[in-house]
């Protein structure tokens, strides 16, 4: 009896199609030495002993790349020419959420825009061809998130202020210059450190926590635009999170002097990229006027508990969770707070209005954060309040102290004592620099020849670098419109606008 | 939505796995021990796309964004959110294992021939297929349904492929209903069904690389199958073995594997003892198992290859060992001996969930 059927001839599998498609790309150089042609691809320290070993994950030809992203695009303008011809502006639960996409359109819209250049910088300097491929494509995915984010929001620009000049913002305005310096610290180290920064640390480790409360919150908020083109990118996430992956272990497993230097740099990269998602905590807690769940359960849910599982992974190569992910830990019941108070603060030169968190917003918080809300903020909110009532609104009237590394106004307070300002600072050749934090600090401290070259808003206005010395005239510098982009959204143009249109509906009922 | 139970063959693999009614692609395929690439799981991310080549799928909840129009024209699938609604045959991004024998699984009903105690909590069963030839891959597992008890059970075969009677190491596993039956209601003569083989824990001869055995108890019987069969093809590469046991009383076929390396220049015997006992009188290796095999080769793994068959915590401690010494998951092979009781897997990401 034969039991076993005759073999038959196996079909060949994608991914040995896909190196037969790709065999002889990454070539040895023969007119110019390969370190001249390569010139980044050695000083970090990292060693590659194979770039053969590289697993593509993307294994995508560029034919079926473009065949992809154009019905993707497709869709995307069907969905948001039916969205303004539906005037679907209309239908979102309250203007004030407007000014989470202008947080949007302006801090992270152009970082998109700089992740499509620095993609495309080290894809030109990494030797092996997966590496470069892989590169490639994200680059220009990048270009086209930010492209359909802007044509997005564009419908908003229609009809609400402060969403004219995103690109010419980012440049300038001094709460921007936190993702902005962010992205420039990641796109001016080397190849390496650049993948480690943004496609691990950023899109694998914390994506979750910047793109999930927006798009989550922009179906709760009826923001049916900014939802698909949520869809839309994320069907490229795949790819971008499989590359974070890979380049880590790439490193991990090519040489073990590797290792340390990854260390710093997860170290370095999940601090940068936690502080800069503050932005994002105060967007969750106080801006969306329907909201999806609190700062401290994401950062539960995406951080400590997927990142319990990612890191117990890693620890068999010998990487350890990421420096201070404690205090992180320790900070989230105060974050959003902290931060949407510095705001509260500054709102004469924000380019989004603010406004205290209504009774029934104030029930919210404080049953998210029993036991940070109502012992430490809930007095703050009230005393202004209080103020604002008797025609006294509370506005810092002086420029803040920034962190040299992260930019932030300097008003996080210790892991330990809530009631308390963090102040860190160090020499360097004979200059004192400030931190908000020991994780800040670390970082200028390893690498001051690089810290030391900020552009700190403050500093700058202070140096008259910045339009003129009056709040207007920095305002103008900003391409802001004082009295219309800036205040509280109480008694602002979008409030008056959105009112009238209530107003109008309720006067003819559908 | 039908509840009806549907074959699905997966190339380029030629394996086949069976889904049940409501049960997606996805999910039927891991469970099966074939690992499609994937993350989101609910149609957004497109890792899991596969294609239709032939049957019906229910495309169930694929994002319009994950799936394009052309590609559900062309037959493409998510197999996270596909039910299929026929037989049906797929072809999926997967890489194809050279070593892959992919026999086909029989159910048969085989007489128990003998039962004999192998040590403290160990019961050899040797079973008889009934003249049914029953090709495996050395270090391969049978199910068995223990009467009495529900769904089954998972058993590795010890025996060399080519005997005439199958080998089963039967640990006792404390309150285990089907270990309970076999050890102490099982008798020659009784009749138990068998379906097998199945797994992908078997030597990858295409490679030439010296080999790493880690056994812990009844672990030894995987093993033990492959490093039979290896001998008797007459590899020439290195082979050692680690056995790792808690007393005297716990060590198993010590003599056929001592009768083995005196034979064979390249095998290397190593059995390890983690509470030996004073009237052991062991001069062997002690420790976990784990730290024998740093001992033994210096703590550097390079250009091995490590098959590892055992408890969840021993293989986990190996595996932490051999990376620890420079030897990654495409040169690591493990058997995971989970009991009812640890259905309860720890939380991995996707980093680790080739492994």
């Amino acid at each position: 009896m034969n039991a076993m059927p005759p073999l038959k001839q196996r079909k060949l599998s994608l991914k040995e199609r896909y190196s037969h498609l790709t065999r002889g790309l990454g070539w040895e150089t023969t007119y110019q030495p390969m370190d001249k042609v390569f010139p980044y691809v050695s000083y970090e320290g990292i060693k590659i002993h194979d770039w053969e070993a590289w697993e593509d994950p993307f294994r995508l030809t560029m034919d079926a790349y473009w065949k992809y992203q154009a019905e993707k695009e497709r869709k995307l303008y069907a969905v948001i020419e039916s969205f303004a011809q539906n005037n679907g502006h209309l239908n979102i639960t309250d203007a004030r959420y407007v000014n989470a996409l202008k947080l949007f359109l302006t801090g992270v819209s152009p970082l998109e825009y700089s992740a499509h250049r620095g993609y495309a910088h080290v894809g030109r300097h990494f030797v092996g061809a997966g590496p470069r491929i892989a590169c490639q494509m994200q680059a220009i995915d990048e270009l086209r998130h930010a492209q359909t984010q802007m044509h997005t929001m564009s419908h908003y620009n229609k009809f609400f202020d402060g969403l004219h000049d995103a690109r010419h913002m980012h440049d300038r305005v001094w709460y921007l210059s936190v993702p902005k310096s962010f992205f420039e610290d990641a796109c001016s180290a080397g190849p390496f450190e650049f993948l480690t920064s943004i496609s691990f640390s950023f899109e694998y480790v914390l994506t979750n926590l910047l793109f999930v409360p927006f798009m989550s919150g922009a179906a709760y908020n009826g923001d049916m635009a900014t939802v698909t083109f949520g869809f839309s990118a994320q069907s490229d996430e795949a790819r971008h999170m499989t590359l974070g992956l890979e380049i880590i272990k790439f490193m991990l497993e090519q040489d073990e002097g590797n290792v340390p230097i990854v260390q710093r740099w997860i170290d370095k990269w999940f601090w940068r990229g936690y502080r800069l998602l503050g932005l994002v905590s105060m967007m969750m807690d106080y801006m969306l006027p329907k909201r999806i769940m609190s700062w401290a359960e994401a950062w539960e849910m995406y951080f400590e508990q997927a990142g319990d599982a990612l890191f117990e992974d890693l620890s068999r190569y010998g990487i350890r969770k990421p420096k201070y992910h404690e205090v992180a830990s320790k900070e989230k019941h105060r974050l959003s707070h902290e931060v949407w108070s510095i705001f509260y603060n500054y709102t004469h030169a924000a380019a989004f209005h603010t406004w205290l968190p209504t009774e029934d917003e104030m029930k919210w918080l404080s049953a998210k954060y029993p036991d940070t809300f109502d012992k430490y903020y809930r007095p703050r909110f009230k005393c202004w309040s209080e103020m604002a009532a008797e025609g006294k609104r509370f506005y810092n009237p002086t420029l803040p102290q920034l962190c040299t590394t992260c930019q932030i106004p300097m008003g996080f307070t210790e892991p330990d004592d809530p009631t308390t300002i963090c102040f860190r600072s160090a020499e360097y050749k004979g200059e004192r620099y400030h931190f908000c934090s020991d994780g800040c600090k670390d970082i200028f401290c390893y690498e001051p020849e690089k810290y030391v070259q900020s552009w700190l808003p403050v500093h700058q206005i202070y140096m008259g670098n910045c339009g003129g010395a009056e709040v207007k005239d920095v305002l103008d510098w900003y391409h802001l419109n004082f009295g219309v982009d800036n205040f509280d959204y109480e008694g602002s143009p979008d409030q008056k606008l959105w009112d009238e249109w209530q107003a109008q509906k309720a006067a003819n009922p559908v | 939505m039908s509840d009806e139970t549907f074959s699905v063959l997966v190339e380029p693999l030629g394996q086949t796995v069976k889904v049940a009614a409501g049960q997606t692609i996805l999910d039927a395929c891991l469970r099966s021990g074939i690992y499609l690439p994937y993350q989101c799981n609910h149609g957004l991310c497109s890792t899991c796309k596969i294609t239709v080549l032939e049957g019906e799928v229910d495309l169930g909840e694929a994002s319009p964004f994950a799936l394009m129009d052309f590609e559900r024209d062309e037959g493409r699938a998510l197999a996270c959110c596909a039910r299929p609604m026929s037989d049906v045959t797929i072809e999926a991004d997967i890489d194809v294992d050279p070593d892959a024998m992919n026999y086909p699984v029989l159910d048969v009903e085989a007489e128990v021939v003998d039962i004999r105690t192998l040590a403290r909590d160990i019961k050899g069963i040797w079973l008889d297929m009934g003249g049914v030839e029953f090709p495996f891959q050395a270090g391969q597992y049978v199910q068995l349904q223990v009467p009495g008890v529900q769904g089954e059970r998972a058993f590795s075969l010890a025996n060399p492929p080519g005997s005439r009677l199958l080998e089963l190491h039967i640990r006792l596993v404390p309150g285990g209903q089907a270990t309970t039956y076999l050890h102490q209601s099982l008798k020659a003569g009784d009749k138990l069904r068998v379906s097998g083989p199945y797994g992908r824990f078997y030597v990858r001869e295409s490679s030439s690389l010296p080999m790493i055995f880690i056994a812990g108890g009844s672990g030894l019987s995987s093993p033990k199958s492959m490093i039979e069969d290896l001998l008797a093809k007459g590899v020439t590469q290195q082979i050692t073995l680690f056995h790792g046991v808690r007393q005297r009383q716990d060590l198993y076929y010590d003599d056929l594997f001592r009768m083995l390396a005196e034979k064979h220049g390249n095998f290397t015997y190593v059995p390890v003892l983690s509470d030996p006992q004073p009237e052991d009188g062991w001069t062997g290796e002690t420790g976990f198992v784990h730290e024998a095999v740093v001992r033994h080769f210096d703590g550097v793994f390079r250009g091995h290859k490590a098959y590892l068959c055992g408890p969840p915590p021993m293989i986990d401690a190996g595996i932490r060992a051999l990376m620890k010494g420079r030897l990654f998951d495409r040169d690591i092979h493990t058997e995971s001996f989970l009991t009812k009781a640890d259905d309860k897997a720890p939380q991995r990401s996707p980093l680790s969930q080739r492994m």
